[in-house]
């Protein structure tokens, strides 16, 4: 009936009953008769397709599935065995006096708190962009989506590179043109401090730094790891979100909204249930790849022990060092922090997956 | 109370999706917008709820003649009701229905006993009284339109606006939930208007109907004038079946009024009366008979009535009529029937 509706007007027989557009009332007798003879045909038609594609042959099945499973058993199950195996080869004694130098400890720290940061930062910025992309239209929205990927496109190295450029000591912010940038207000503000007479507080310390900038404390120090941790690691969550929310439309938002919703209410009560497991996939890829990052943290960092030395970093100088059980020791505890990842997100793939049926 | 829509413009980038439209719902009606997709009639509907803002200084949204043009949807006092319901997904039925009450600033919260009491109230006028605790993905499509329904009224709004209501619905759902609304406004007396794209659920529930046509407002008047005298060839095309029949025509004999545009005249398929030469047999033709001679191309004669289309001996075109099942009993037509044809007189009250 439908489909006979949806034949309008312009089929060139301009003297037959023309149906109004989308109208299932009255539908000509032609018309329906071939509809549904046509429906009839297509759904035979699919229906042999179907059966058709499902009938691999058998040696072409086992043949597919067992590449498969050796291509993961190759790549992927033997090395993260022999991650374990090579840590504990000196007993469970060594093992655990990977972990127990200060060094290992406070690139367990740094770690942590690099991710810590990292992934509200990121999980507040997804949102957003998520938020903007999905249910609003603006200039800039294609770009804004463009340069989403740009973290994932560009090299890890490359994005510490950035920052180096930007906040060394030649570099865009770094002392002589914060100076120059400055110089303007430094002598109006330090005689503002003085006249109030507040060189005491913390005012007066800003503005003879204001006068004589110094490095930003940026390069070679937990600052600068955030940033190129947060800079790798800022595309995941909203990934998540946008295809989710572009799914979902608008609508529920708009009902609570007629219904008189704040916008804060709309989205605390409306919004984030809907995406909280997407949303909850995305944090956890975004947390994995921040524990791991190592090309852009390699470059900021300066890898000084005990200080700037991140759990990738630690692994990396352990080995160099020919300290092999440290360095697999180390690289276990990475990679046991992934496998909890990847159980997180199968745990929410499956919610995810039953809410949405 | 009354909702009036002044010379609303809206464009989406270079698309007018409304152009100078002007509309008056008068207070306690039940009014349907009724025009193919692209019309322009959701726009209309969703600027008058607030959801989407006409183009600027293009005209005025007035509630009981109260400018509300700059009002925020949820202050409007609205009642939307979504095509595909918008129900919470992670919320129960009940909590659907109370999510507009909780909503409120507390100074204006009902306590929770009688937002409790509320829903069950609703739960009852919408009949799902024992599905309070569901999800709505437990529910079927027309069991989810009711707790949309039930969730709009809760804000107690003083209009209600309803886009495609029963649009994704089938064919008996949609004709009970349409009786269903018909009786609520007959006793509430709500202001309503609704979006359809379905001309029979328009002429057969709302007291008044808005044609649109791109972007602009075809004809507006009760459903009868409307299906009656036809303001243009669109809304006579889009109301019920036309055939647009070449002139001339010997089927239309002088004094019979047809509209007419341009050499085509407007003619209804069930105004269309098969004659048969007098005494004469099926299939023999008889040239003293009256009427316009042609051909039966086609019989469908299920349901109740029949439809049967009969190509023009002239050559111009086929036409479409409907008789009632009795009446092709008593003729005994068959496909290739040679009948004659014309246009019954009007019998206008």
């Amino acid at each position: 009936m439908f489909l006979a509706g949806k034949t309008e007007e312009g089929d060139g027989e301009t003297f037959s009953t023309q149906m109004p557009p989308e109208t299932d009332i009255h539908p000509s007798p032609r018309t329906v008769k071939i509809a549904g003879r046509a429906a009839a045909f297509s759904t035979a038609g699919a229906l042999a397709q179907s059966r058709h594609v499902t009938r691999d042959p058998m040696w072409l099945r086992v043949l597919l599935t067992t590449i498969a499973l050796l291509f993961l058993l190759g790549f992927l199950f033997v090395p993260l065995a022999a991650v374990f195996a090579e840590a504990l080869r000196g007993g469970v004694g060594m093992y655990l006096a990977a972990f127990s130098s200060p060094d290992a400890r406070a690139a367990i720290r740094l770690t942590l708190l690099v991710t810590a940061i990292c992934i509200p930062a990121n999980t507040a910025f997804g949102i957003a962009a998520a938020w903007a992309v999905t249910k609003h239209d603006f200039r800039g929205k294609s770009l804004l989506l463009a340069l989403l990927d740009l973290p994932f496109a560009v090299s890890p190295v490359v994005a510490g590179l950035v920052f180096v450029l930007v906040f060394g000591r030649h570099g865009w912010l770094g002392p002589a043109n914060l100076e120059i940038l400055f110089a303007p207000v430094a002598p109006a503000f330090g005689a503002f401090v003085d006249s109030c007479g507040l060189r005491g507080t913390f005012l007066g310390p800003l503005a003879e730094w204001l006068a004589e900038p110094s490095l930003l404390p940026v390069l070679f120090s937990p600052p600068g790891i955030v940033l190129a941790t947060i800079f790798v690691s800022c595309p995941f969550v909203a990934r998540e979100l946008i295809p989710l929310m572009q799914a979902q439309g608008a609508d529920e938002e708009l009902a609570a909204l007629s219904l008189g919703a704040s916008g804060w209410r709309t989205f605390w009560h409306v919004t984030l249930p809907n995406i909280k497991w997407a949303l909850f996939y995305g944090v956890v890829l975004c947390g994995a790849r921040a524990m791991g990052e190592f090309g852009a943290v390699s470059v900021i960092s300066g890898k000084i022990r005990g200080e700037t030395n991140t759990l990738p970093l630690h692994v990396e100088i352990l080995f160099n060092e020919y300290n092999s059980v440290g360095a697999f020791a180390v690289a276990s505890l990475l990679a046991l922090l992934a496998l909890v990842s990847l159980a997180l997100k199968t745990f929410a793939e499956w919610r995810f997956k039953k809410e949405a049926m | 109370m009354s909702v009036t829509a002044e010379i609303i413009s809206k464009t989406f980038g270079s698309y007018a999706a409304l152009d100078k439209v002007s509309l008056h719902a008068p207070a306690g009606k039940l009014v349907a917008l009724l025009g193919p997709s692209g019309s322009g009639k959701t726009t209309l509907l969703r600027i008058i709820a607030g959801l989407e803002k006409p183009d600027p200084g293009s005209g005025r949204i007035l509630f009981d003649g109260e400018d509300v043009t700059d009002v925020a949807p949820g202050k409007r006092g609205v009642g939307f009701v979504f095509q595909h319901y918008a129900l919470f997904r992670h919320m129960s039925v009940a909590e659907n229905i109370a999510f507009g009450l909780k909503a409120r600033p507390w100074r204006e919260r009902p306590s929770k006993a009688d937002i409790k009491a509320r829903v069950e109230d609703l739960l009852r006028l919408v009949q799902l009284e024992t599905f309070g605790a569901r999800l709505p993905a437990q529910l079927s499509g027309g069991q989810r339109q009711r707790v949309a329904l039930a969730r709009a009224l809760a804000v107690q709004p003083r209009v209600l606006l309803l886009d495609e209501p029963f649009g994704a619905l089938d064919a008996k759902v949609r004709r009970d939930l349409r009786r269903w609304l018909r009786h609520f406004h007959a006793e509430a007396h709500l202001t309503t208007i609704f979006v359809t794209h379905d001309q029979e659920e328009a002429l057969e529930i709302a007291d008044e109907v808005v044609v649109m046509n791109q972007a602009r407002v075809e004809q507006v008047g009760p459903p009868r004038e409307i299906y009656d005298h036809p303001a243009t060839p669109f809304v006579h095309r889009f109301l019920g079946n036309v055939n647009q029949v070449a002139l001339p025509w010997a089927g239309i004999r002088p004094g019979v009024s047809v509209p007419t545009e341009g050499g085509i005249a407007f003619v209804r398929p069930h105004d269309i009366e098969i004659l048969l030469p007098e005494g004469a047999t099926p299939g023999i033709d008889d040239p003293n008979a009256t009427g316009a001679p042609a051909r039966i191309t086609d019989i469908h004669a299920a349901g109740p009535v029949a439809k049967i289309a009969a190509k023009r001996d002239d050559g111009l075109g086929v036409l479409d009529i409907e008789l009632p099942r009795p009446r092709l009993a008593i003729l005994r037509l068959n496909e290739g029937d040679r009948i004659r044809l014309r246009v019954r007189p009007r019998a206008n009250p």
